[in-house]
């Protein structure tokens, strides 16, 4: 018996809009390298799209919801500002009423942040299996180029003992003070930023860089040793430059990219990117997975995967099954159904 | 028991009638019973009163038959308020008979009234609503069209019936209410344009749902051995029955019958000592096609799952075996939910008198009617035989 | 208005939001929604919780076209026009009513094959009312 990932899933919502619309509606898009995004349904939101990945994850690590001691949601999109969700999502799987629960909210690294804390608490002996689940579907104002990359999704993990299926090596973070590049004041709907490409891009680049040579450095790690690396997603090209810096290949972090075919996912983002290289991973392998939140801070987290990542194969559906489910739709209904008219 | 008698019958037309109030509409039909017993009657003779309203749009949902009897000077009586959805005045019908039949009172009053086309839109729609299933079906997205919808989808499934049939009830009762000066659509319809117009609830088109009505009723009935004083046209109750079916149709084991309408007939049919087949005329509730197609079955006037074909020999026509809804029924003649019961015997009364006011809608020779009442989905349903 | 309260809504949860059926103790019969007197052997009797499966074949459906819709989804109306609902027949045996989401005209039929899913239903008061809707199989792989 180990601590670590027992299993995972994803859910990503059916509706695609691509580039294509946003050219048509605004003369371009402005969201380098990513040609289609997700978007939640009329009837979804960051809670209903927890749910279904909190379940794949479940399945494919084959525990009963009544056997979860904590379930933890990550999101920038909670639909309540106060109010749990986690509260329902665990009603919905059907965890016992003595689970703990906690919403992870206001920034973009709340998925990692969620997922690093149910290990301590696994390791602490306060329970055998914690769920968490990253679901996000962030909101910026249609006239802003900020709502252009914005995506949807959820992953989930369930983390616990047992045979693990991919075990945490170690960790790094960096924290600075960082201001005015993605906020949401109180109250608001919408993200927002003061709009400077080149302040935003330097306080991601080195907070990230970072937290991966904190992590470095404890667990004695040099980049190359690293299968997967999956990096901040909230576009297409800012994995390419944070890789040219700390040393990292096209062959390490190309798989992990989800934002060209999903969008900027937000707190899920991250985790969908590992889900999707575990789909892959063998045993053996070793992950890096990095988040960022703007703030600013960021997480380094190193995984080993296991043996027994084999025998879960194909069990639930994967990220590439979710990506090849899709119905495109038109700008305008895609403000409808954003709310956004 | 005593034998009850219907002495006076009235009714408003149904359609929109934006000028009369609640009240005013309720006197209308009243003065309209009370000036047909034609050898005259006290209205101080009427001890019990009875009417049905389902409360739409709100306004006097509290003490409502203080506020009509008050208003036509019937202050004193006892009266209440009977609310079975659109059976409401089927029930409130039944209730009379049986004051007149258990012994309390020689005479009693009842009758419906709704307004309905006073209110916004969008508040009708919360109103309508309250009378299917709530909880379930209602929280599903669910509407009455809706509900009647899967009964028919379940019919079609199950016994071949078609969309025409559904659109040969709208065109045979159109027919009918054109020729009635008191019916809300009083217009001939087409198997075409019905089947073109707008859908509600697949399969079920504008044509197929009955209108949103306003409109009043009123029925005075007494002992049978009184009748004679009051009228030389009495027309008798033979028998009645009432029942209920589960709430929400989803749980119901059949969608493609309506149980409360089988009990419900058999217990009137019992009571009255008549077959199905010896019924002459009857207006059932066709709210929604499917509904008088289903009707045709429930009641027996034909086999399970051959009320299309019913509808295809001709056999619901006037001069048919059985003319169902001479009136123009719900879909024609209208449908304001309270007064729509009591307006089913204002009908089959004048068809058995021979009085209807169109000779080509009058069922000739006709001495037993039936009506058929039914609330929301079929949750109550009311069925009254009368003779001549 | 009329309208189903929140104390309503909320006491029946465990049936909106992971479709548990009460078994009746008596004669077995699984009743959704719960009640006291059983659906079936119409006797005051004891229930346990049942988890239904929540896979099963439309029963029937239509289609509520827009405009028409009751006031709780006319936003959804605004948002997405008509929309289908269902009786949907679970494995277990028993119906229950519900929206179909995620579907292309051809998966209305008789007979398709549908699995519950977790969405929001519609929001009163500003408070959103979670519940389950069914969608044709064809996504979420479960294990055997």
């Amino acid at each position: 018996m180990s601590i670590g990932i027992l299993g995972y899933g994803v859910y990503i919502p059916q509706y695609r809009i691509n580039k294509a619309e946003y050219v048509k509606a605004w003369g371009r898009f402005a969201a380098a390298g990513i040609e289609e995004k997700a978007v939640p349904g009329f009837d979804e939101d960051s809670v209903t799209m927890a749910v279904e990945a909190s379940m794949n994850a479940l399945d494919h690590a084959k525990v009963d919801a009544s056997k979860l001691n904590a379930i933890y949601f990550a999101s920038t999109s909670s639909p309540y500002a106060e109010k749990l969700v986690s509260s329902t999502i665990a009603m919905a799987l059907g965890a016992p009423p003595r689970v703990s629960v906690a919403d992870f909210t206001s920034s973009t690294m709340a998925g990692t942040s969620a997922l690093l804390l149910s290990l301590d608490f696994v390791a602490s002996g306060r329970g055998h299996f914690a769920l968490i689940v990253a679901s996000d579907c962030p909101y910026a104002d249609p006239g802003d180029f900020l709502e252009h990359p914005l995506g949807a999704g959820a992953a989930a993990f369930v983390v616990g003992e047992g045979t693990p299926i991919a075990t945490i090596e170690g960790s790094g973070c960096t924290t600075i003070e960082a201001l005015g590049e993605r906020f949401r004041k109180h109250g608001e709907k919408f993200i927002e930023t003061l709009g400077i490409p080149a302040y935003t891009q330097a306080v991601i680049m080195n907070t990230v860089t970072s937290s991966v040579k904190a992590l470095l450095n404890s667990t004695g790690r040099k980049p190359s040793d690293f299968n997967f690396v999956v990096l901040p997603q909230f576009d297409g090209r800012l994995p390419s430059g944070i890789a040219r810096k700390i040393g990292f290949e096209e062959t390490q972090f190309v798989p992990s990219m989800i934002v060209s075919q999903v969008g900027d996912a937000g707190a899920a983002s991250p985790l969908i990117g590992l889900a999707k290289v575990l789909d892959e991973a063998k045993p053996g392998h070793k992950v890096l997975v990095t988040s960022y939140g703007a703030g600013a801070s960021s997480d380094a987290v190193s995984i080993n995967v296991n043996e027994e990542i084999m025998k879960r194969k194909g069990a639930v559906s994967s990220v590439k099954d979710y990506l090849a489910d899709k119905k495109y739709i038109d700008y305008i209904y895609y403000l409808k159904i954003k709310k956004m008219i | 028991m005593q034998k009850v008698a219907i002495i006076g019958v009235g009714q408003t037309r149904f359609g929109n009638i934006i000028d009369k109030k609640a009240e005013e509409l309720f006197a209308e039909a009243f003065l309209e019973a009370v000036n047909d017993v034609d050898k005259g009657i006290d209205i101080s003779e009427i001890q019990e009163v009875y009417i049905g309203n389902s409360g739409v749009g709100g306004g006097q949902l509290g003490n409502f038959s203080s506020l009509m009897t008050d208003y036509v000077g019937l202050t004193g009586a006892s009266a209440l308020r009977i609310e079975n959805a659109c059976a409401s005045s089927g029930f409130a019908m039944r209730a009379a008979i049986l004051a007149v039949s258990s012994g309390v009172c020689d005479v009693a009053l009842a009758g419906g009234e709704e307004k309905m086309n006073d209110t916004p839109r969008n508040r009708v729609r919360y109103w309508l609503g309250i009378s299917g299933d709530m909880e379930w079906e209602r929280l599903s997205g669910m509407t009455f069209a809706g509900v009647f919808a899967l009964m028919a989808i379940r019919h079609m499934h199950e016994y071949g019936t078609k969309r025409e049939h559904l659109a040969m009830v709208s065109v045979k009762n159109h027919k009918n209410g054109a020729s009635n000066p008191k019916a809300h659509l009083q217009r001939e319809t087409t198997l075409e344009r019905a089947l073109a117009s707008p859908m509600i609830a697949y399969p079920l088109t504008l044509f197929d749902c009955c209108p949103i009505s306003d409109g009043a009723s009123a029925v005075i009935v007494c002992k049978a051995d009184l009748a004679k004083k009051y009228t030389d046209t009495p027309v008798y109750v033979a028998g009645h029955g009432g029942s209920t079916d589960r709430l929400s149709v989803f749980q119901r084991d059949d969608v493609t019958s309506i149980n409360s309408s089988v009990v419900a007939a058999k217990r009137a049919y019992k009571m009255a000592s008549v077959k199905p087949e010896d019924i002459d005329v009857a207006e059932v509730h066709d709210c929604f096609t499917i509904a008088e197609i289903i009707a045709y079955e429930d009641l027996g006037f034909c086999p399970k799952g051959k009320g299309g074909k019913l509808l295809e020999e001709g056999q619901t026509e006037i001069g048919g075996k059985i003319p169902v809804n001479p009136s123009g029924g719900l879909k024609s003649k209208g449908h304001p939910v309270g007064a729509t019961g009591t307006g089913q015997i204002y009908e089959i009364v004048n068809q058995l008198r021979g009085s209807v006011e169109k000779k080509n809608r009058q069922v000739s020779g006709a001495e037993i009617g039936l009506t058929h009442n039914t609330g929301g989905s079929g949750g109550t349903t009311v069925v009254h035989i009368l003779k001549r | 208005m009329a309208h189903v309260s929140i104390p309503s809504y909320w006491k029946t949860l465990p049936q909106r939001y992971c479709l548990i059926g009460m078994k009746c103790k008596n004669c077995g019969t699984i009743n959704f929604p719960a009640r006291e007197i059983c659906i079936s052997c119409k006797q005051k009797s004891e229930f346990e919780p049942k988890k239904l499966s929540g896979r099963g074949k439309i029963y029937s459906y239509t289609v509520i076209a827009a405009g028409s819709a009751p006031p709780e989804f006319s936003e959804q109306e605004k948002l997405a026009g008509s929309f289908p609902v269902a009786i949907v027949e679970l494995e277990e045996g028993l119906r229950i009513c519900a929206q179909i989401t995620d579907y292309e005209e051809e998966d209305l039929k008789i007979e398709a094959e549908v699995e519950a899913v977790f969405r929001k239903i519609y929001e009163e008061d500003k408070v959103i009312r979670y519940g389950l809707k069914f969608r044709p199989v064809k996504k979420r792989k479960s294990l055997p």
